[in-house]
């Protein structure tokens, strides 16, 4: 089987990630659970299989029935849209925890030490 | 029993009718350090509180939700050199006579976390109120992956070594059950101990502010925090 250098480059990354993910539930670190792991696993073992098998792709556009372009663009189309709000949702959250941070500390700042 | 490093941590938002009974009835019991966040409350909760005697009174300038009032709360008391905190809502359904009951076993060093549960006892707890909270074990189990029978419930008591573990984010009712998820990421020892909960007229119109549709948004937060 002969490889590209973005194949062996996937398969890399995705390795990486799935190891850490493994690495950071075993340790019990932050909010690593059962689910966040397998998502993760399923999300990187997916492109692994992906950069083995390319093929794959075209099977699942098929079985999928995206077999035009105009399909492929509104998927595509759909899934940006989708991580922009998922980006955004991210943002706002970082934002509140950020808030609620300076309203704690400025609740605090006359308390004794 | 020596009760001069027992921390109470008071959450309240828009209690002004009540605030002022509820920490008599805490003092009344031999609890001299009591710890009140006010939340961002519109009504004179702040200045019902800073009336009462010996409190010290924080206050949120906005309203960012029980959890992070709660979490203002026992940072005070962490800062205080507090050896036990104890958590408990500020509408007075909480009877302070359950203080002992829960921070027994912490004295002992038995336990790092005693969990106040209401479901053992539920007499006069509404039924929606019994099924909302059986649905909240439920998924706090299958999210957070520990079985407790009243993930809900914000009577608590925290040893100063759990306490400095737990380090929760989630600002609003999500929060109960997250103290959950840190029991089980860090191991802690816990114990759930029966409460009585005081249905009064007042509390009972407060809990129907915490609808189903409150449920479900606390749900899909949950869900939301944890792919995110």
């Amino acid at each position: 089987m002969n490889f590209h250098l973005y194949q062996i480059a996937i398969i890399l990354v995705s390795a990486i990630m799935i190891f850490q993910g493994v690495r950071n539930y075993v340790r019990g670190k932050g909010s690593q659970t059962i689910y966040k792991l397998l998502i993760r696993i399923s999300i990187w073992g997916g492109m692994i299989v992906v950069a083995f098998f390319p093929d794959t792709l075209s099977l699942l556009a098929k079985t999928l029935g995206i077999i035009d372009n105009m399909n492929a663009v509104i998927i595509t189309g759909f899934l940006l849209v989708f991580l922009m709000i998922f980006k955004l949702l991210s943002a706002i959250e970082r934002l509140e925890q950020g808030l609620s941070e300076v309203t704690r500390k400025e609740a605090l700042k006359d308390i004794d030490r | 029993m020596p009760h001069n490093k027992v921390f109470i941590v008071v959450p309240v938002f828009n209690e002004a009718r009540v605030i002022k009974d509820t920490l008599k009835e805490i003092q009344n019991e031999g609890y001299a350090n009591i710890i009140v966040v006010d939340d961002g409350s519109t009504d004179q909760t702040y200045q019902m509180a800073n009336e009462a005697s010996d409190i010290l009174v924080l206050r949120h300038r906005l309203n960012r939700g029980k959890g992070a009032a709660t979490k203002t709360g026992i940072e005070a008391a962490k800062l205080l050199n507090a050896d036990i905190i104890v958590t408990m809502d500020g509408d007075g359904q909480h009877d302070p006579k359950d203080i002992q009951k829960l921070i027994e076993p912490i004295l002992k060093k038995h336990c790092d976390v005693i969990l106040g549960t209401r479901l053992a006892n539920p007499k006069g707890m509404p039924w929606h109120k019994i099924i909302a909270n059986h649905i909240g074990n439920f998924f706090t189990w299958y999210l957070f992956g520990l079985w407790v029978t009243d993930s809900q419930s914000g009577f608590r008591a925290y040893s100063h070594h759990a306490a400095e573990l737990i380090n929760t984010k989630y600002d609003r009712y999500e929060y109960d059950s997250e103290v959950i998820r840190e029991i089980y990421i860090y191991k802690l020892k816990f114990k759930e101990i029966p409460i009585e909960v005081r249905y009064t007229e007042y509390s009972m119109n407060k809990m129907h502010k915490q609808n189903i549709w409150n449920g479900l948004i606390t749900l899909y937060k949950m869900f939301w925090k944890l792919i995110n």
